[in-house]
Order: C-alpha cells, then sequence, then structure tokens
C-alpha cells in the first residue's frame, strides 16, 4: 500500500462509493460523486451508524484495526486516511 | 440558547414520528387486562411487542410474592447495598441464579442496562481490547465505552469477521473479550456461540454472552443460547435481565471466575445506585422457580412463535432469518412502517416500531416480540390484522 494521505484517500472514495451502492441505493448520498475531500458528515449526511459500518469494509481492506473511540472525530476522507495510515502496520 | 441547539434534530425526529398518525414512542397503556391484552386509547389490544415471553407478569405466584414482601419488608431499599446494606433476598436470589447456571458467582444488579455497564466497566481497562458484535445493544456499547479499553467491531455473527480482528490483536488476544448476545433483539437471530468459543479458546481470549432476550426461551433449563448450543460452561461472563422473560426489572451476571466476587468493590454502576426493592426481588425469583419447574411455558411459547412465523411468512412478509420468539417484519422505508405501525395499532394490534439507528442495516421493522400467554386465538387475531395491511 502506497501511505500518502492522497493514495489513501483515493482508495476510501472508492470503498465508500461501493459501500453506498451496495447498502445504501437509492439514497442521495449513494448517487454523489465522492472524491478524498468529500465530507461525510455534511456532503453525504451519513449517520454514526452508517460511518462504523463502512469502517468495517475499510477496516477489512487495508487489514488494520481501528478502535470505535478513533471514529468520533472523523468528518472527511482526508480525516479517516490519516487514521488509516496511523493504524497500519507498515 | 447554543446549550440547547443540540436538541434541535431530535425535535425534529421527534416531530415526524407523528406524521402517519401516533407517535411509536408515545403510546399509553390506560390498564392491563393481562400479561397480552391492555386497552389503549379506549380499544382493547392484543400486545404482541412486549418482550414478556413466558407471560409472567400476572402469574399468581409471582405476585403474591411480591405482594408478600413489600408487606412484610416494605417498598424500597432506599440505597445501594455496598453504603446501607443487603437484604437477604438479594443473596438468596444470587445463590439461586448461580446454582441454575450452575455457576460459582452471581451478582444482581438493579437494572439490566446497569448489569452490562456495571459488568464491563468493571472487567475492561486500559490496554484491554474488546471484540463487539455490530449489532449487539446499546447498553453492550456504553458498557464498553465506560471502561477505557479499545473496542473494535465485528460483522454480526460472522464469525470470519471476529477471527480476521482477532488476529490482528497479535499478543493482545489474552486481553481480548468478544461480546456478543445469545438471541439478538431486533431480529431474534441467534449467535453462533460454537464457533466464537472456538476462536475464544484458540486465542486465548475470554467472552461475555448477553442472554437478555434468550433467558427462559432457549436451551433445556432455559438458560439461554450457549446453552442450546451446549458451551454454557465455556462462557466466562453471562449476562442477563429479569424484566423479560421473569417479568420483573434487573440484571445480573453469572460466571465460574472467583473475579466476580470483586466486582461490587470497583463497579460503580452496583455500587452508586439503590438496590432492587423487595418485591422486585421476591417475583423474580418466583418467576425462576416458575421457569425452572414449567417447561410448558417454554413449549407453548415456541409453539406460538412458529405459528405467528410460519401465518407471516406465508402472507410474504419479509422476515429475520429464524423462527424464535421475536419476528421482525421488514418494511421498504420509514413512512411505510410507520403507517403500517399505525394500522396495526388501530385495529388492536400493538408491536415495537423499530427505526434506524437503532436497527441492522438501517432498515425499518415491525417487531413482535411473542408470549406463551398468548391465545390461538389472539395469534390468529394477530396474523388477520398484518394480513390486512397489504392493502397498504
Amino acid at each position: 500500500m502506497s501511505n500518502t494521505t492522497e493514495a489513501v484517500g483515493e482508495k476510501l472514495a472508492e470503498i465508500l462509493t461501493r459501500y453506498l451502492k451496495n447498502n445504501w441505493a437509492g439514497t442521495p448520498s449513494s448517487k454523489k460523486k465522492i472524491t478524498a475531500s468529500t465530507n461525510m458528515v455534511t456532503e453525504l449526511q451519513l449517520d454514526s451508524f452508517q460511518v462504523m459500518e463502512f469502517m468495517l469494509e475499510v477496516e477489512d481492506h487495508f487489514d488494520i484495526a481501528v478502535d470505535l473511540d478513533s471514529l468520533s472525530n472523523i468528518h472527511t476522507i482526508s480525516d479517516l486516511a490519516g487514521v488509516v495510515i496511523a493504524a497500519h502496520p507498515e | 440558547m447554543p446549550l440547547l441547539e443540540k436538541f434541535t434534530v431530535a425535535g425534529q425526529l421527534k416531530s415526524g414520528l407523528g406524521h402517519a398518525g401516533k407517535d411509536p414512542t408515545s403510546v399509553v397503556f390506560d390498564k392491563l387486562n393481562s400479561a397480552t391484552e391492555g386497552v389503549v386509547a379506549g380499544r382493547v389490544t392484543i400486545l404482541a411487542g412486549t418482550n414478556n415471553y413466558l407471560g409472567l407478569t400476572f402469574d399468581p405466584a409471582c405476585i403474591a410474592a411480591g405482594v408478600a414482601a413489600m408487606k412484610s419488608q416494605g417498598t424500597g431499599t432506599t440505597g445501594s447495598r455496598m453504603a446501607n446494606g443487603s437484604y437477604a433476598a438479594h443473596g438468596a436470589l444470587e445463590a439461586e441464579l448461580a446454582d441454575f447456571y450452575q455457576c460459582s458467582k452471581a451478582m444482581v444488579f438493579s437494572t439490566g442496562y446497569a448489569a452490562n455497564l456495571g459488568v464491563l466497566s468493571a472487567l475492561l481497562g486500559k490496554g484491554d481490547a474488546v471484540l463487539l458484535d455490530s449489532d449487539a445493544h446499546a447498553s453492550l456499547y456504553d458498557g464498553c465505552r465506560m471502561s477505557e479499553a479499545d473496542i473494535y467491531r465485528f460483522k454480526h455473527n460472522d464469525v470470519q469477521s471476529l477471527e480476521r480482528r482477532m488476529a490482528r490483536l497479535g499478543d493482545r488476544a489474552d486481553r481480548c473479550l468478544i461480546v456478543v448476545e445469545g438471541m439478538y433483539s431486533v431480529l431474534g437471530d441467534c449467535a453462533p456461540l460454537k464457533e466464537i468459543v472456538e476462536i475464544k479458546e484458540r486465542y486465548g481470549a475470554s467472552l461475555l454472552v448477553d442472554e437478555a432476550h434468550s433467558l427462559g426461551v432457549f436451551g433445556d433449563r432455559g438458560c439461554g443460547v450457549a446453552e442450546a448450543q451446549g458451551v454454557l460452561d465455556k462462557v466466562d461472563f453471562t449476562v442477563g435481565t429479569f424484566s423479560k422473560s421473569l417479568g420483573a426489572m434487573g440484571g445480573f451476571c453469572v460466571s465460574n471466575h472467583d473475579v466476580l466476587g470483586l466486582f461490587r468493590y470497583v463497579s460503580r454502576p452496583f455500587m452508586f445506585t439503590a438496590s432492587p426493592s423487595p418485591s422486585v426481588m421476591a417475583t423474580t425469583r418466583e418467576a425462576l422457580k416458575q421457569l425452572r419447574t414449567r417447561p410448558e411455558l417454554k413449549a407453548t411459547l415456541w409453539s406460538n412463535a412458529r405459528r405467528l412465523y410460519s401465518g407471516l411468512q406465508d402472507l410474504g412478509f419479509e422476515l429475520g432469518p429464524e423462527v424464535s420468539p421475536v419476528i421482525a417484519v421488514r418494511c421498504q422505508d420509514r413512512e411505510t412502517a410507520l403507517a403500517k405501525w399505525n394500522q396495526l395499532l388501530e385495529s388492536g394490534v400493538y408491536v415495537n416500531m423499530m427505526l434506524p439507528p437503532a436497527t441492522p442495516g438501517g432498515a425499518s421493522f415491525l417487531r413482535c416480540s411473542i408470549s406463551a400467554a398468548h391465545t390461538a386465538e389472539q395469534i390468529s387475531t394477530i396474523i388477520e390484522k398484518f394480513a390486512d395491511l397489504k392493502d397498504l
């Protein structure tokens, strides 16, 4: 894995797009274009449950463990990229 | 006023609940005729959403025990057991629970919520890890958060998801507590405890199972899902509540770990809460006795559950994955669920409304909980009223 915030952010945007399409099809957020700069709270209006469920996909993709408390201050894909990079064993 | 602005969203959500008619969070039972029948807004209503699995809330022996305890010991204990002392009934109930679960230790709490907060916050500390099923009850989340442990969720009932996360813990696995429920309260599905126990043992972790909805429902003796799956002796800590099958109020933990005896000195939700009242202790003890001596209650409960499940299935409703006394009917969206819930109530059937975010996958459900006290006629009526919903 390339551990730059930009590269991780792009991958996260891809995972989130797929997650919303598979699980929340029909909602406005599933139709929006998601990039590394997307704000999950204000732009996509994801609630805490959706963010937690999305994180299960992220953890499995990157083979990392992210503590629930680490999610409380995540708003943007970039915020999340920072958490992923910090949690990655490499 | 900035302090109060956070309630704006809650207020909007609350007002949205009443758009289809009655607000599901504001139902009042003006009168209770029995364990399965009440009066709502002047209408006799079948209660099919009470978690009163064994129907013991109106059991004559339980009522008599409660009345006698109140007359002889008063209305309340007026304080915590650590500060004000225990009543003999507290210890007696703990001994009876330990005997029932064939465990060496038992501890009683004032509510089921307090039991989960009290056990998890006492058991877990900084540096420990929790692997928590993603559909776990809020009290389990809150108990974990009350500790300083690191909390990791795994996908609901997915043993591969659990094992992947366990493996990531590396040498912290022996400081890990797996937290699951026996039967889950929204869909009525059960944890694969055999497989979970296998992972727990292979990694040297520990396991807590919340049998709140499965006590009295599963297992030959009625201990819950762990007993039904043959792994009761492999569970490190079992927690549960008196407020469902036992028809009272309160919670408990049983274990073969001696440290449970020390929890009362470190568990704040135990130490700083008034202890359960004499009447609650008495009705709970009598209900536990009824559970142990009347296996026909469980048999009737399951017979009723199977009948309602197949009746609703035949009508084409999308139900939870397993037949159980909790039968969840999936609705296409929140508005449809609210409309159907209102129609059921107006036709004299009360069920639970389950809306996101308290539901798996953000779906909306009408949740029925079945009782041993439901009559065959009541089950038929519930099915008929659901059939009418097809017209919506």
